[in-house]
C-alpha cells in the first residue's frame, strides 16, 4: 500500500471570524497517497484554493491539522514552515508565478540557490528541468518575453527544482489557451508517472479534470464527492 | 542572488527610480551648496577680520584692554619688532599707538578710534593702502596727514584736503587737540568700522600723547601658517614677557562662535533636507512594495523567508540612495570647487552686505569634515527610509498576498 503523503484532518477555515464570518472550508478530511494525480474541483467560492493553500502550508486552518509526509505542518513556526515548503512542496499559481526580473534559468535556479546547491550542480539541474518542460531554447528569456503557457511551464520546472514530494497547483491552466493547457497537463502527467511526484491541483477546467485520476469535488466548503477515474 | 534581484528590481520602473535618485542628488547638492555658500560667507568675514583688522595675534599692556587708556604701553617696541621680524614663522608684524577721541569738522563731530601707525609696516599687515579710494596713502610725508573712511567723511561733510581736528586726552589726562589734513579716504569691506577708525602717523600721535619714544599700545602679528599660532604665541611670551597675548579667537570671541555654530548648522540644514528626502523615498518604496504584493507572496510561498524579503526591500532602497548620494556629492563638490575659484558676485546686495562686514563676492568653501557629515547623514537616511517599506513587506501573509489583485 502506498504511503499517505498529505493528511488533512478535520480542517476548517473561517475568514473574518469576528465580523462577518465566512466559512470557506468546513470539517474536511482528505488523504492523499504518494504518486496520486488529484484534481480539486468545484464552483467559484467553493473553497478549492483555500483548502489547497492550507494543504501547502500557505494558510493556517482555523481548526484541524495538516500532516505532510509525517510532519504536522500546522504546528510549525513561520520560518520553519517556509523552510519546509522550500524543501518539500512545489507551487504553481494561476499567475504571478515567476520573478519578473530573472530569466527562466535564474527563476528555476532561484529555489536551488535558496537551498545552497553548488553552482555547477545547479546549472545542470536547471537545464535538465527546462528541457523536461520543453523550454531549452528559452533559458535566457525573462517572463515578460514568454507566452502564458511557457511561463506556466517555467513555473512547473521551478516547482520541480527542489525535488519536492508534492506539487500544488492553483488553477494552473486558467489563463492558458487549450493547446498550452493540454501541453502543460501532459508534462505534469508525465512527471507524475515517471518521477512519482504527487500532484494536487484545483481547477474548474473540464479538460484538466479529465486528465486526473482522482477528482475531489468541493461545494460550499464541504467535500461533495471523492471519486477515482480513468484519465482520458 | 538577493543583491541581484534587488538591483534588477529597482530598474523595473526606471523613471520612478530615476526620480528618486534625482531627488537625492538634488537634495545632497543643495545641502552642500547652501553650506558651502554660508561657510564661504563666514570664512570671508573671518579672513576679513583677521587679515584686515585683528591680525592673528595682538599684544597689549595687561590693563590696556580694560581701560583703553593710551598710557598703558609696551616699551622698547622697536627692539621687540626686530625680534619678531627675525622669526621665520612670522609673516608680518607692526606696532600701533592707539587713542580714542573726537573728530571735528566745521559742521559736525564724531567719536573715533585713532590709530597711530607706521604706514610702511601696515602695507603688509592690514594692507590699508589697498582700500584708499581718494587721495593717497601717507605719501606727502607730512606729520599731520590723516586717513579717514569715506563713510566718516560723508558724515562729517568733509572732502580730501579738508582740515579736521582730533581731540583726545594724553597720558597725563590733559585734553589735547591736533589739526590734521585729510590725505586720503578709504573704504574697507566693513563699513561700520570705516566710520570709527582713523589713521595718523605714529610718531606724531606719540608726541601728542606725550609717550616716550619706542612706546606703543599694540603689537599685531600675522603668522605664515595658522597651525603655528600656538607656537608663535609662546614665542611672543618670551619677547614681551609682561604683555597680554591674545589670538584672534580671544580678541573676537564671536568669530570663534561662528565656527562652532557652523557645525550645528551643518547638521540642521542637511538634517532638514534629508528628512524631506526620507519621506519621498519611503513613499516611493512603499508604492513599489504595495504593487508587488502578489509577487512577494509568491516569493514567500516558494521558500524565501521573511528576513530575506526584508533584506531585499532594504537593499532596493539602499541602492537608490547609494547611487544618488555619491553623484550628489560629486556635483556638489564640483560646484564648490568651480564657484570657490570664480566666486559668486552679490554686488546687487553688496551695500547691505558690506555694512555687516561681508564681502560682495562670496567664494563657497566646505572642508572635508562637512562632506563626511553629509555622507554619514545620507547613509542614515538610506537606512531609515528603507526600514518602513521593508517592515511593511514583512506584514504580508503569503496566501493573503497571493489572493490580492
Amino acid at each position: 500500500m502506498a504511503k499517505t503523503i498529505i493528511d488533512a484532518h478535520n480542517v476548517s477555515k473561517t475568514f473574518n471570524p469576528k465580523t462577518i464570518p465566512v466559512h470557506a472550508v468546513q470539517n474536511v478530511h482528505v488523504h492523499i497517497e504518494e504518486g496520486e494525480f488529484v484534481a480539486l474541483v468545484g464552483p467559484s467560492g467553493s473553497g478549492k484554493s483555500t483548502l489547497l493553500n492550507m494543504m501547502g502550508g500557505l494558510d493556517e486552518p482555523t481548526i484541524g491539522s495538516v500532516i505532510i509526509d509525517g510532519v504536522e505542518i500546522t504546528k510549525l513556526s513561520e520560518n520553519k514552515l517556509i523552510d519546509f515548503r522550500l524543501h518539500n512542496i512545489g507551487f504553481v499559481f494561476q499567475s504571478f508565478n515567476l520573478i519578473p526580473v530573472l530569466t527562466a534559468k535564474e527563476n528555476v535556479g532561484f529555489v536551488l540557490q535558496l537551498q545552497h546547491m553548488p553552482k555547477n550542480d545547479r546549472e545542470k539541474r536547471v537545464l535538465t528541468l527546462l528541457e523536461e518542460v520543453g523550454l531549452e531554447d528559452k533559458i535566457n528569456s525573462r517572463p515578460g518575453e514568454l507566452s502564458g503557457g511557457q511561463q506556466q511551464r517555467v513555473a512547473v520546472a521551478r516547482a520541480l527544482a527542489s525535488k519536492p514530494k508534492i506539487i500544488l497547483a492553483d488553477e494552473p491552466t486558467a489563463n492558458l489557451d487549450s493547446k498550452s493547457a493540454a501541453n502543460l497537463l501532459d508534462i505534469m502527467a508525465k512527471l507524475n508517472k515517471e518521477e512519482k511526484i504527487t500532484f494536487l491541483f484545483s481547477t474548474h477546467d473540464q479538460r484538466v479534470i479529465k486528465k486526473a485520476r482522482r477528482v475531489i469535488t468541493l461545494v460550499d466548503g464541504k467535500i461533495e464527492s471523492d471519486v477515482q477515474q480513468t484519465p482520458t | 542572488m538577493l543583491f541581484q534581484i534587488a538591483w534588477r528590481n529597482i530598474w523595473r520602473n526606471k523613471s520612478r527610480s530615476l526620480v528618486v535618485i534625482s531627488s537625492i542628488i538634488i537634495g545632497v547638492w543643495a545641502g552642500i551648496f547652501i553650506l558651502s555658500f554660508a561657510w564661504g560667507m563666514y570664512k570671508n568675514n573671518i579672513n576679513e577680520s583677521v587679515y584686515r583688522q585683528l591680525s592673528h595675534i595682538q599684544i597689549h599692556h595687561p590693563t590696556f584692554g580694560e581701560e583703553n587708556d593710551s598710557k598703558f604701553t609696551i616699551t622698547n617696541t622697536d627692539e621687540k619688532l626686530k625680534q619678531f621680524q627675525s622669526n621665520a614663522q612670522i609673516a608680518s608684524v607692526s606696532s600701533r599707538v592707539i587713542s580714542t577721541g573726537m573728530i571735528t569738522s566745521p559742521t559736525t563731530a564724531s567719536g573715533v578710534k585713532i590709530y597711530g601707525i607706521n604706514p610702511a609696516s601696515e602695507v603688509t599687515q592690514i594692507r590699508l593702502n589697498e582700500y584708499v579710494r581718494e587721495g593717497a596713502y601717507f605719501e606727502t610725508g607730512k606729520e599731520n596727514e590723516i586717513l579717514i573712511g569715506e563713510k566718516l567723511a560723508k558724515k562729517l561733510k568733509v572732502k580730501l584736503k579738508s582740515k579736521v581736528v582730533l581731540t583726545f586726552t594724553n597720558t597725563e589726562a590733559e585734553i589735547i587737540s591736533g589739526a590734521f589734513r585729510i590725505g586720503g579716504l578709504y573704504r574697507s569691506k566693513n563699513i561700520s568700522l570705516d566710520e570709527v577708525n582713523v589713521y595718523v602717523q605714529q610718531e606724531h600721535l606719540r608726541e601728542l600723547l606725550e609717550l616716550k619714544p619706542s612706546e606703543s599700545n599694540e603689537i599685531a602679528i600675522l603668522v605664515k601658517d595658522e597651525e603655528q599660532l600656538e607656537a608663535i604665541k609662546n614665542y611672543s611670551r618670551t619677547v614681551v614677557s609682561k604683555g597680554k597675548i591674545e589670538d584672534w579667537k580671544e580678541l573676537s570671541p564671536e568669530l570663534g562662535m561662528i565656527i562652532e555654530s557652523f557645525n550645528l548648522y551643518t547638521y540642521i540644514i542637511s538634517g532638514i533636507i534629508l528628512l524631506a528626502l526620507t519621506f519621498g523615498i519611503i513613499n516611493t518604496m512603499l508604492m513599489s512594495v504595495l504593487e508587488r504584493i502578489r509577487e512577494l507572496g509568491m516569493l514567500m510561498a516558494i521558500g524565501l523567508n521573511k528576513s530575506k524579503i526584508f533584506i531585499m526591500i532594504m537593499l532596493e532602497t539602499f541602492y537608490l540612495t547609494v547611487i544618488g548620494c555619491p553623484i550628489g556629492l560629486l556635483v556638489g563638490w564640483l560646484t564648490v570647487t568651480v564657484l570657490g575659484k570664480t566666486g559668486i558676485n552679490l554686488s546687487m546686495f553688496s551695500e547691505g552686505l558690506a555694512s555687516y562686514g561681508f564681502s560682495s563676492i562670496i567664494y563657497p568653501a566646505l572642508d572635508q569634515e562637512k562632506y563626511v557629515i553629509i555622507v554619514t547623514m545620507c547613509l542614515i537616511t538610506a537606512i531609515l527610509s528603507a526600514i518602513y517599506p521593508a517592515y511593511k513587506a514583512l506584514q504580508l501573509n503569503p496566501s493573503e498576498a497571493i489572493r490580492k489583485i
